[in-house]
């Protein structure tokens, strides 16, 4: 990698467009088909044996990648290796990645929700034909001029995690964009991609960032244990069911998650057609970076847990829809215990004169035995 | 503001609310929301605090049991139209925290209220042992239209008894009592009559006369 390359296989080199933790990126021409391409190089490991084992797990992947052929997946059209390093040809696209574009014009909730909405739909695609990508972050995710969101490097996190793992048992990556399962090290599914995606659309709506902190832990202790915001409650003009989708995409556990990305993508369909049925605010600007303010981090700001996960001091917030004011104001103005007052057990003259049922019995036989008596003495 | 009160707790919740699409979560929601707008309507605002959960609803009632058996019953007929509610009722102690436009609930009132609503099966409401004993201090006698349910281990395996409501036990009990009435009277009047027989033996207490006129003319009137 020293010398600057000129022809990589048979791919002849045009320029550079980045470069990454695994290698470079190249603008190259396919001479056989005259198509230009962006090639992919990872630098494959110095170790012998554990090259051969890094370039087989490679073609195994690469060949997963490329059987994928979706309008919302970038296509790998070729893969080989070539001096020492491991290379993928794949499509060129025109435009700028998610995480350029959330730094500088921003995304607006309408936006948001149609990328999540293809990158869903291409996740989709790829379950079903059971390659999952494990590493959905806005920097994987490409949009082009006309809008269209591709999702980029499909099986090549799995070559970053694994050879992390296996070199200094560190977990690489972004850690930010994580699921539970896969910072605990447990087999990520496909329901680990939708809690990525979870995270890009919270991002996307807010524009905040998720799951932050100083270090690695504190980000994963995040992951696993905040639960987040609402978007609604960050974002008040957006569709209140943002926030039940949000909500379902994040959730710790994978069981109660999104089961495939087709629902999420469903979901998003519909918060979409809700989104373009509200009249855009005349306030609304599309050009130029949006700044949001957080709130604080309240107990107000938290999300209200299901009833399974009520203890005694799990707090509730109270509801936004019905006012409140007034008991709180009684409950305010309340001499101390006036409020505190635990049920007594009825008493027997209680009763006598409080219930009717038994009222009526004593009275009657009273009345009975006064008449009894009179017969009976009279 | 830091208060605690000791309040009744209607904890309603929608049933499998987490495995739902997204689009149906918020259809039920706005439902549920609508509900509570309805069934809290005729509750004084000073008397109820209303609190989110992410799959349901509680609303607090001050010092009142009845109200709350009501508003439970209520919430759950209306929501029988596509809304999978269950409920639970719970009186015991619950404390408000939290700055001005950030209060919060918590408490065991609370917890016991949702835990309950937790078991429930669709459409079914259930009481707590201590809201039945609200109910029967508020309302001496109410308390029977609670029958027992059963009793379930919550999942800080604390048993609870649990009651049901049943619109027909107030009608059976004052049948009973009506039943234990009419008994107390016969046996009083009864022992009256013997005693007398006992003291003036078969010496009549009306003459045969007089007694064979009023059974002449009961016996027309019967006729005609």
């Amino acid at each position: 990698m020293a010398k600057k390359a000129t022809k990589i296989g048979r791919y002849k080199i045009l320029g550079e467009l980045g470069r990454g933790a695994m290698g470079v990126v190249y603008k190259a021409e396919d001479p056989n088909l005259d198509r230009i391409v962006a090639l992919k190089t990872i630098i494959l490991t110095d170790d012998a044996k554990g090259r051969d084992e890094y370039r087989k797990r490679f073609f195994l992947e690469a060949k997963a990648a490329g059987k994928l052929n979706h309008p919302n997946v970038v296509t790998t059209f070729d893969c080989g290796d070539h001096e020492g390093m491991a290379y993928l040809a794949m499509e060129l696209l025109e435009g700028t990645d998610l995480r350029t574009r959330m730094t500088t014009k921003g995304v607006t909730p309408l936006e948001a929700v149609d990328i999540a909405k293809q990158v869903a739909e291409g996740l989709a695609y790829a379950h079903e034909r059971g390659v999952v990508h494990r590493d959905i972050k806005p920097a994987n995710i490409m949009l082009d001029e006309r809008g269209r969101a591709k999702i980029m490097d499909f099986g090549l996190a799995r070559m970053r995690i694994a050879d992390h793992k296996t070199s200094t048992g560190m977990v690489l990556g972004t850690p930010r964009y994580m699921s539970p399962e896969q910072i605990a090290g447990q087999p990520v599914d496909q329901r680990s991609d939708i809690f990525s995606l979870g995270i890009v659309l919270y991002e996307m709506l807010t524009g905040t960032r998720l799951f932050s902190g100083e270090d690695i832990h504190q980000v994963e202790y995040s992951i696993r244990e905040v639960d987040p915001v609402p978007p609604t409650r960050v974002m008040p003009g957006l569709p209140a069911m943002l926030d039940f989708v949000v909500a379902r995409a994040l959730k710790k556990d994978p069981a109660v998650r999104y089961q495939d990305a087709q629902q999420l993508a469903a979901d998003l369909a519909t918060c979409l057609a809700e989104l373009r049925s509200q009249p855009v605010p005349a306030s609304a600007e599309t050009e130029g970076s949006r700044t949001v303010k957080l709130e604080p981090s309240g107990d107000k700001n938290v999300e209200a847990p299901a009833a399974r996960a009520i203890a005694v001091d799990t707090r509730l917030p109270l509801s936004r829809l019905l006012d409140n004011s007034a008991a709180l104001k009684r409950i305010a103005g309340a001499r101390p215990g006036e409020l505190a007052h635990t049920p007594q057990s009825v008493g027997a003259v209680r009763r006598l004169f409080a219930d009717d049922a038994v009222r009526r019995l004593c009275l009657l036989s009273l009345f009975a035995s006064v008449a009894g008596a009179y017969v009976a003495l009279i | 503001m830091n208060s605690s009160i000791v309040a009744s707790v209607v904890f309603l919740k929608i049933l499998d609310f987490a495995r739902r699409p997204a689009s149906e979560q918020a259809r039920m929601r706005a439902q549920l929301e609508a509900v509570l707008a309805v069934v809290t309507a005729d509750i004084a605002p000073a008397s109820r605090i209303v609190v989110e959960a992410s799959d349901g609803a509680a609303v607090v009632l001050i010092g009142d049991p009845i109200s709350a058996l009501r508003l439970g019953q209520r919430a759950l007929t209306a929501a029988a139209a596509g809304l999978p509610l269950s409920g639970g009722l719970n009186h015991g102690a619950l404390q408000i925290s939290g700055g001005k436009g950030a209060e919060g609930l918590r408490g065991d009132g609370m917890a016991v209220a949702a835990s309950i609503a937790e078991s429930a099966a669709a459409s079914r409401l259930l009481a707590s042992r201590s809201f039945r004993d609200a109910l029967a201090d508020a309302a001496p006698g109410r308390e029977a239209e609670l029958v027992p349910a059963g009793t379930y281990s919550d999942a800080g395996l604390r048993s609870h008894e649990v009651f049901a409501p049943d619109d027909k036990a107030l009608a059976r009990r004052r049948r009973r009592y009506a039943a234990a009435t009419v008994a107390l009277m016969v046996a009083f009047f009864g022992a009256g009559l013997g005693w007398r027989v006992m003291a003036d033996g078969n010496k009549p207490f009306a003459s045969p006369e007089m007694a064979n006129h009023y059974f002449r003319a009961l016996v027309q009137r019967v006729s005609y």
